[in-house]
């Protein structure tokens, strides 16, 4: 499984990325262990506030594993709590983020 | 009393030191009176307008410290009147609330966020090396930086203009941070804050840098600011941070889900525009494109969802009502919009 957190918003408006494939962590299982352990359904939509970040959440499967393990969340930065806390934070710790142009798709 | 200074430069003073040498202006003004009209070529003091930019405003500034920490207020470490700390995040929070207030006060006679006084909160060293400030619905919060692309953020007054902004739009507009509204809080926090330093400044739109958040980057990175108003997209290039991508025309109009839909992003349409009509009419812009923006803002009858083309189709309308039919007002702000591919339809007679 790939964990894919990335970061937008703030004043600056730039984007990061964090990628970690978990299967190559030495501590694989424990992240599996709290993957499990988010509530995936609940954050509810909370008003944005000027200049916060924007976290979205991805967890990709390779190969054949069962579809209802991957998962794809986005919070605010204030609904960053406990658990999803805690798998940014060991995400952030593991590697170092990507800097990426915001996906382009011009209207007109 | 000898005079050194030439009365042309004391004029100048007098009329441009603006609030950042208040007493520099104000000793000008004081000199300049001893001087007889006449042999100064200018009208005596008493036809002066009455909004001099450096009269002081009574702001009720609250300055707290989260030490590090991401838990909010944080320990109140400056009240209104108290003296300077040391800290520089704190003085320079303090200062720039000041200069904010002062502008929104002096020019728009809006006494601070809410028009009724409410006391300026503000908290600094928010966060362990925090890349941001943000505006949480009651007070500006402000973090450290890494220190590598970014020390900290009340080094800019335009950013501290920015963030206490977005309150004034909450209390107003209350322009909705998503897609297109939002961006429109986002430019009109660029906006404010670009006035903001430009008062404190005495600077006309023609000398200004149009620039927001400069000196927030480390010397290391390759970058002016944050986002430059006049030409969005050339704020910064650098190896690590990549090149500045913010649109200065609807044709480059970015569609994402990212940033509450690219809200700091498309901001540079109407940013470019409004910098355009306000350079075409020189001058102080807070004189002329600040008002009409801030009559915008307060008028009640801006959508809280409204779009590019709803919120331009409102400035001009306002600048008709301010300047009239035809003014160079209205002119230079639909030549502004024209220019980012915004074209208003004829005003009705
Ligand atoms: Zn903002």
């Amino acid at each position: 499984m790939d964990v894919i957190v990335s970061r937008s918003g703030g004043l600056a408006g730039l984007r990061l990325t964090w990628h970690v494939r978990v299967d190559d962590q030495p501590d694989s299982d424990d992240w599996y262990v709290l993957i499990e352990q988010i509530p995936w359904s609940e954050p509810p939509p909370l008003p944005p506030e000027p200049d916060r970040f924007v976290y979205r959440i991805r967890c990709e499967l390779q190969d054949s594993a069962p579809a209802s393990r991957a998962h794809d969340a986005t919070l605010a930065e204030r609904q960053l709590t406990g658990p999803w806390r805690k798998l940014v934070d060991l995400v952030q710790d593991r590697t170092e983020p990507e800097r990426a142009a915001p996906t382009r798709r011009p209207t007109r | 009393m000898q005079q050194i200074v030439p009365p042309y430069l004391l004029d100048r003073i007098a009329h441009a030191a603006g609030p950042r040498f208040p007493l520099a202006a104000e000793a000008a003004r004081r000199a300049l009176l001893r001087e007889p009209p006449a042999r100064l070529g200018i009208e005596p003091l008493h036809d002066l307008p009455s909004l001099l930019p450096d009269v002081p405003s009574s702001p009720d500034r609250r300055i707290s410290d989260a030490e590090g920490r991401e838990s909010l207020p944080g320990r109140l470490v400056r009240r209104e009147g108290e003296r300077a700390t040391g800290d520089d995040a704190v003085d320079d929070a303090y200062d720039g609330l000041g200069d904010t207030h002062r502008m929104f006060d002096r020019v728009f006679g809006r006494d601070s966020i809410d028009g009724a006084g409410m006391p300026l909160e503000a908290t600094v060293h928010f966060g362990d090396r925090y890349d941001n400030a943000f505006w949480d619905g009651e007070r500006m919060v402000f973090g450290d930086g890494d220190g590598e692309i970014f020390r900290g953020f009340t080094d800019s007054l335009s950013v501290i203009g920015h963030e206490l902004a977005h309150g004034v739009t909450e209390h107003t507009a209350k322009l909705r941070y998503q897609g297109q509204s939002g961006a429109l809080n986002e430019h009109v926090s660029d906006a404010f804050g670009a006035l903001v330093e430009q008062y404190s400044l005495g600077q006309d739109a023609g000398a200004a840098s149009w620039l927001i958040g400069e000196g927030i980057f480390t010397d290391q990175v390759q970058g002016r600011a944050l986002r430059s108003m006049l030409e969005p997209g050339t704020a910064y290039d650098d190896d690590v941070l990549g090149r500045d991508p913010q649109p200065g025309h609807m044709r480059d109009y970015i569609e994402t889900s990212d940033d509450n839909g690219g809200v700091h992003l498309n901001s540079g349409i109407p940013n470019r525009a409004f910098a355009l009509a306000a350079v075409e009419l020189g001058g102080f812009a807070w004189e002329h494109v600040g008002r009409v923006w801030y009559d915008v803002l307060t008028s009640g009858r801006l959508p809280i969802d409204a779009d590019f083309d709803r919120f331009a189709a409102e400035t001009v309308r306002s600048a008709r009502e301010r300047y009239g039919a035809d003014s160079g007002e209205e002119r230079a702000i639909a030549r502004g919009w024209a220019a980012v591919g915004i074209e208003l339809p004829a005003p009705e007679a």
